[in-house]
């Protein structure tokens, strides 16, 4: 349905200063640290000391579960401090990086069936870029998907545009696409905004489909093209990559070497300026923001103002970072304006055009709303609640005042769901 | 934190935005009369939100102001203050604020307390609308389309019913004026209106076929009463409409996708 020529959803304005059109810059920040993506844990086992050397692309962890996926460095570097939590969880890894270190080159001999391509994609580093539906985070190391949805478009504010990430690599993708159609028991989805063909129409196949998706938010975020091209369900699991990964799968396909930069964007109202560059994964904001940020506090954010959260480390799938001015500490309301507007939380949703679109209008919205405040997991589930993450509904939240807490809401759900039904 | 608009007391404050054509064309044509009787409803009202925010530290809502007026518009003409704090007490209460506050409720209770007031003293006379308010219910009802906070489909799915009576020719031009009032004071409101498309097609559609109905069949009734009494029956069917519609989507997912 797309009448108007935008087709549903919204375009939520925040303020930035413009970008610098500039050919994106590299930079390699000097501290690099290696974290799980907020709200999920790892456990893991170090596979280095601190003070260690590691060539860039080393696996410096394993996944204490299932050995064979590993953590890798992002850059050549020395192993600053491993700290973990009780468990063995993963809390950062933190690297300083080494001048004119190695590159660990990968054996791609092996890569033309689904359990050699597997293997590699666990020891380089390229299986934590994969995220799973239902229930999110990496995939279990021996699953095979229905489905792949490779998100060739980004309509989150301030998000660095995928076409330019891939400006120059469009043999890499390909043969990257061709290599994940290998790991898909179903079709694998490349969806693109409207214009000119990422791919040629030859890769275009009963396996590979190519989607036109709208422009506006949610429309790009992955949960709702899951929800309406393969709905992923307890059974039926859907993988999520971003386009630029599936590039540096294909390089690391090519020449063993997996590219470790990736195009990020900074910008918020925050910033004197706004910066597209490439760097590394888990690069150190504050050193990315050092030199472009407004004197004063502000608030570095890895991922989208809808999405993001505060962090020392850009995120392991993030593109982005978002710089906020911190506001002031104001003193607190008085006790009679409190019992006017705080008391009764959560307030409840009103039904208007604005949550239809913050959904995409891909479904009921109400019922799903009224199913998630109610704990009725079950009309959740059949309503599709499965396809979807916290980063798919951070517009719903943002839209609602952020009163609603839907994200947290869908997490319990999701964690209910995974902790009763799921084998 | 990074907000939105669209929290429950902007969507109430908008709602009122949109029916101040009508309320302003309404106390012009009213006069005192009319003001007094805004006024005593809207003090009932903040009343019983005030005791319900003590006693369950339920936040009031702007939106109680809305249902003031379509109180005061609707009501029985010549009720008195006490037989009027008497419904009104009764249809806020039992209607809205022991679900837990607008948002909540069910049913309007706007709807409720008309109803209760016309069964409840079925001596008093209905009121009638000068010509320039029903009139100015277009605006209201444009501003609130165009800002999403009432349904477009409900009354798509009401004009369209209506419409087809008119071509079929029901007895339906002595009704009409009171039924498009209470249709934009009453039935498109978000909260209790349909929430699914589907539904509110047939909820605009269920409403306008009861008025229709009871235009046809109900000798003696006056317009607004008949409009109320349907704007009743129609909220008490919506979930209905809704798990239909609802139903209906699911059925096709798992049609075009073998799972949902």
């Amino acid at each position: 349905m797309n009448v108007l020529g935008f087709g549903p959803g919204l375009t939520p304005a925040f303020p930035s200063p413009p970008v610098s059109a500039q050919e994106p810059s590299e930079v390699i920040t000097q501290e690099a640290g290696i974290r799980t993506p907020a709200g999920r844990s790892l456990r893991i086992t170090p596979l280095v000391g601190e003070g260690d050397l590691v060539a860039q692309g080393a696996p410096v962890a394993c996944l204490r579960d299932a050995p064979q996926v590993q953590l890798v460095a992002p850059m050549p570097g020395r192993v600053a401090r491993i700290s973990l939590q009780p468990g063995r969880k993963l809390s950062e890894i933190v690297l300083f990086r080494e001048e004119g270190g190695d590159v660990m080159q990968h054996d791609v001999a092996d890569t033309s069936t689904r359990v050699g391509l597997r293997k590699l994609m666990q020891a380089a580093g390229v299986w934590p870029w994969l995220q799973r539906r239902p229930f999110g985070g990496m995939p279990p190391a021996d699953e095979n998907p229905a489905a792949i949805v490779v998100m060739a478009m980004d309509t989150r504010p301030f998000a660095p545009d995928p076409r330019q990430a891939l400006a120059g690599r469009e043999a890499a993708f390909s043969r990257g696409l061709q290599a994940l159609a290998t790991m898909s028991e179903g079709p694998v989805f490349m969806c693109q905004t409207d214009g000119a063909p990422l791919v040629g129409p030859d890769l275009a196949s009963d396996n590979l489909h190519i989607v036109k998706a709208a422009p506006r938010h949610p429309q790009g975020a992955a949960g709702f093209q899951v929800h309406a091209l393969a709905p992923a369900t307890i059974e039926t699991s859907v993988w999520d990559i971003h386009a630029e990964d599936v590039a540096a799968l294909g390089e690391l396909l090519d020449t063993g070497i997996l590219p470790m930069t990736r195009l990020v964007r900074l910008a918020g109202e925050g910033l004197r300026e706004s910066l597209s560059i490439r760097t590394q994964p888990g690069a150190d904001l504050r050193e990315l923001t050092l030199r472009i940020a407004n004197p004063g506090a502000h608030r570095l954010i890895s991922g989208s103002p809808l999405d993001g959260h505060e962090a020392h480390w850009l995120g392991p799938r993030h593109r982005q970072v978002t710089v906020l001015p911190r506001p002031p500490k104001g003193k607190p309301p008085h006790w009679f304006v409190s019992a006017l507007t705080r008391s009764g939380l959560p307030r409840p949703v009103i039904p208007t055009a604005a949550l239809t679109q913050a959904f995409g209008a891909a479904l009921p919205a109400v019922a799903l709303v009224r199913a998630l405040s109610s704990g009725d997991d079950e009309m959740a589930m059949k309503l599709g609640a499965l396809s979807l993450l916290e980063d798919d509904i951070a517009l719903v939240d943002y839209v609602l005042g952020g009163e609603a807490h839907l994200a947290v809401l869908l997490r319990g759900m999701l964690d209910r769901v995974q902790a009763e039904f799921a084998p | 934190m990074m907000k939105g608009l669209w929290d429950r007391e902007t969507v109430a404050l908008m709602l009122l935005a949109a029916y101040m054509p009508l309320a302003l064309f309404w106390i012009w044509f009213g006069g005192g009369a009319a003001l007094a009787t805004l006024w005593i409803a809207v003090l009932c009202l903040a009343f019983w939100n005030f005791v319900f925010l003590l006693a369950r530290a339920q936040p009031p809502s702007v939106a109680a102001v809305v249902t003031a007026l379509a109180i005061a518009m609707l009501a029985p003409e010549g009720l008195g203050a006490l037989r009027l704090v008497l419904g009104i007490s009764f249809g806020v209460v039992m209607g809205e604020l022991v679900f837990g506050g607008w948002g909540r409720n069910v049913v309007n209770p706007a709807t409720v307390t008309l109803s209760f007031l016309g069964f409840g003293f079925p001596g008093y006379g209905w009121p009638g609308f000068d010509d320039p308010v029903v009139w100015a219910a277009f605006p209201a009802a444009l501003i609130g389309v165009a800002t999403g906070i009432m349904p477009a489909a409900v009354l798509g799915g009401a004009l369209l019913v209506a419409g087809a009576a008119l071509v079929l020719g029901a007895p339906v031009a002595e009704v009409a004026p009171a039924a498009w009032i209470v249709l934009v004071l009453l039935v498109v409101d978000p909260v209790t209106s349909a929430s699914t498309s589907l539904g509110r097609w047939l909820n605009g559609g269920a409403y306008a076929g009861l008025v229709v109905f009871f235009a046809t069949g109900w000798s003696g009734a006056a317009p607004v009463q008949m409009a109320i009494a349907a704007a009743l029956l129609t909220s008490l069917a919506t979930p209905l409409l809704d798990e239909i519609a609802i139903t209906l989507w699911i059925a096709k997912r798992r049609r075009r996708h073998g799972r949902n």
